[in-house]
């Protein structure tokens, strides 16, 4: 009987071969990515003159995105790490969701950078002269680290579903089956593997917390080293981290949402998940909305000379629009449909879901762009069309090939490996049927 | 008939226009004036200061591009043409009163210079005049530093002390002049004479100490504007020390706050440490897996 069910989650949970949908999804993607690399090579031939990137304007939506990207990421940690560690068992199921996201998110992140460079080759001269003392090299070196801890949670999980998937060798076909062996034919169940693995695991997930809280922190540190209105905050950090855990929840809805629709997971991301996940989306967001109020409503009051422009700019100016709609959309609205138990059900969950990452790309437009228009000092003899800042179509095309393209990797990945881990998943039925005195 | 019509609107409209079109060009022409300012620069060179000035919307304007001839002496001819040029971006233009002037300097104790623009498409024909009767200061310095400053003027052909005319003192520095003591100006005695005391012990002066001290006469009616300066070691020393190759969190690669490295590679160091033993630990699996 209990093998019974072991196979039926074995079967419900191995990667499928993409359908209809899938593959018209992975060629929109592609298409996408490929106006973007177009976009991409345009900006090499002819230079960032092919972006609206001047004097005043420097960082544009591509350090939007950038940001977007690092924020996003941080749920790996969230979800994989803190819920483990404090022993939370639902969060299961969306452990390989979660890593993914964070891995395809914070590989864009370090590529969107070197696409803002302009002369991508460059990107050398930063380990040959770089500075110790400036955070750029911070955030080059937590990246890097985190990618490298956000790989090995992602892996070593994957090693026992790896040694499942390895038996099913006609039905992966050569190539998956090759990768497979050679990801995982060491694994052979062995208590002494498991031992391994699980301390791993937990290492992990205590190392991966205070990097994860670093990399965004020294993103934040990006702007607030800076002396500019709207970045010159001590609330920079902890504003960042409960945005980008707030983005990277929102995110994990949609996923959790699109996997479970597409492969017909509703056994294994229940109706619980869905209401748990929207409660932690819920108090982010509160936590997020109270940092938003330290951090516009203490400028707003005192309401300096130097920084009036910026603040009416974002207020009741030309970037009002942009601005209460990130708010309500990355913050109120979804509070409001996920407070509720009915606004926790899967559809409402993913709309508010979408909601929170819509918004929360357009709230990291406002943290970049806004500022960078009304320097403290402005700039004389600068042609007018460099004080207004609205990005070029190869900017867009190269951001939204960006994104296409962390789609693309999750895709492939959900593609090639189980979205929700398999053996986890067996241990954990297996224990819920065993009496409770013996789990 | 027809043809009498056909001339008589083209006539009238001519007839009734075109002395309004010439009164109308006449009355957008504004006035302008040429101010002319003298200064004696050190008691070595001469300078003259022309402003260019009209009445624009009922405020006065400094007025850019209005080209200015300067003559020496009351007479406008080309003889006595010492420089001409365009008023600058805030309306003004220096001419240096030339070597060649010095025969028309020398015939009288006081100068004439005269200022001329000619009409242009917005403003009248400019004028300007200025007389000075020549002088100079003498600076010096007697013990206890105190600054000591004689005003004379030409009076025939002696070089005679002048009373009553108000002179800054102080020293030197970029684009002004700063007060020696806490007085502003002082009025010269019957001997021509001001002293003042020198009370800016720390003032920083050059790489040995010296700072420069000035006299002034600004902007008199009679004189124009007059300099007088000496160089004396009465400042602080002031040798730069560059901090280029020091240990700073805005010094160079390789030269970060000794905390700030060890901070820094303490948790690199730390945090990668546990990255490299996690791929020990796969090999140890792999290991584990093929026994």
């Amino acid at each position: 009987m209990e093998k019974l069910a072991e196979n039926k989650i074995i079967e419900d949970l191995l990667p499928q071969k993409f359908g209809k949908q899938g593959v018209i999804w992975v060629i929109s993607l592609m298409i996408v990515c490929a106006i973007g690399a177009f976009a991409y090579a345009r900006q090499l031939y002819y230079g960032l003159e092919v972006t609206a990137l001047r004097d005043y304007v420097s960082w544009g939506i591509y350090i939007s995105n950038f940001v977007f990207f690092v924020a996003i990421s941080l749920v790996g940690s969230l979800i994989t790490a803190v819920l483990r560690l404090t022993d939370v068992h639902w969060s299961t199921p969306l452990t390989r969701i979660a890593e993914i996201i964070a891995v395809s998110a914070i590989a864009f992140a370090g590529l969107i950078i070197i696409v803002d460079m302009g002369r991508p080759d460059r990107f050398y001269n930063l380990f040959t002269h770089g500075r110790l003392q400036s955070p750029i090299i911070w955030d080059v070196i937590v990246i890097t680290t985190y990618l490298f801890v956000s790989l090995l949670l992602l892996y070593f999980p994957l090693l026992p579903d790896l040694k499942i998937m390895i038996g099913f060798k006609e039905r992966n076909g050569k190539w998956l089956q090759k990768l497979y062996e050679f990801l995982g034919s060491f694994w052979k169940n062995k208590p002494a593997q498991f031992k391994i693995t699980n301390r791993a695991i937990h290492i992990l997930s205590v190392t991966i917390i205070p990097v994860a809280f670093a990399i965004h922190t020294v993103t934040s540190w990006l702007f607030a080293t800076t002396y500019r209105p709207g970045w010159d905050s001590t609330n920079f950090g902890a504003y960042f981290i409960s945005g980008a855990f707030l983005v990277g929840a929102g995110g994990v809805l949609i996923a959790m949402y699109v996997f479970r629709t597409h492969y017909k997971l509703e056994k294994y991301i229940t109706n619980d998940h869905f209401d748990k996940m929207g409660k932690v989306v819920v108090l982010l967001a509160l936590i997020y909305l109270y940092f938003n109020i330290n951090e516009f409503l203490v400028p707003a009051f005192k309401m300096k000379k130097s920084e009036e422009e910026h603040l009416m700019g974002l207020f009741t100016g030309e970037f009002s629009p942009i601005f209460w709609f990130a708010i309500s959309t990355s913050m109120l609205i979804p509070i409001l449909i996920l407070i509720t138990k009915t606004g926790r059900k899967p559809n409402a969950a993913f709309v508010a879901g979408i909601l929170v990452v819509v918004g929360s790309w357009f709230k990291r437009y406002l943290i970049v762009t806004p500022t960078l228009l009304h320097p403290f000092l402005p700039m004389h003899d600068v042609p007018t069309t460099y004080t207004h800042y609205f990005p070029t179509w190869e900017e867009w095309a190269i951001a939204g090939g960006s994104l296409a393209g962390a789609l693309l990797v999750i895709t492939f990945f959900a593609r090639i490996f189980p979205i929700i881990p398999i053996h986890e998943t067996i241990i954990e039925a297996a224990n819920e049927n065993l009496p409770h005195e013996n789990v | 008939m027809k043809m009498f019509k056909f001339w008589l609107l083209p006539m009238v409209w001519i007839i009734v226009f075109t002395p309004a079109i010439l009164v109308g060009q006449t009355a957008d022409k504004n006035t302008l004036s040429l101010n002319i300012k003298y200064f004696n620069d050190y008691n070595i060179t001469h300078h003259l200061l022309i402003s260019a000035k009209s009445k624009i919307e009922g405020k006065f304007q400094q007025i850019p591009n209005i080209p200015v001839q300067v003559f020496i002496s009351s007479d406008a001819n080309k003889a006595n043409l010492i420089g001409k040029g365009v008023t600058n971006a805030k309306g003004v233009l220096l001419i240096n009163i030339p070597a060649v002037a010095q025969a028309e300097w020398l015939k009288s104790p006081n100068q004439n210079f005269i200022a001329v623009s000619p009409a242009t498409q917005k403003f009248e024909e400019g004028r300007g005049e200025l007389t000075i009767t020549k002088a100079k200061i003498k600076i010096d310095t007697t013990a206890g530093h105190i600054i000591t400053a004689k005003l004379v003027a030409l009076v025939d052909t002696t070089w005679t002390a002048i009373a009553a005319v108000d002179m800054v003192v102080g020293v030197k520095r970029l684009s002004s002049i700063l007060n020696a003591n806490e007085t502003a100006s002082y009025p010269t005695d019957s001997s021509g004479l001001v002293q003042a005391e020198f009370k800016r012990d720390s003032i920083p002066g050059d790489a040995k100490g010296n700072i420069t001290i000035v006299a002034a006469v600004l902007d008199n009616d009679i004189y124009g504007n007059l300099n007088a300066e000496m160089v004396v070691p009465w400042g602080k020393y002031y040798t730069y020390e560059s901090n280029f190759d020091h240990r700073t969190l805005f010094a160079r690669r390789g030269h970060s706050p000794i905390w700030l490295a060890l901070l820094a590679y303490t948790i690199v160091v730390a945090v990668w440490s546990v990255i490299i033993y996690l791929f020990f630990q796969i090999k140890q699996i792999q290991k584990i897996g093929i026994e």
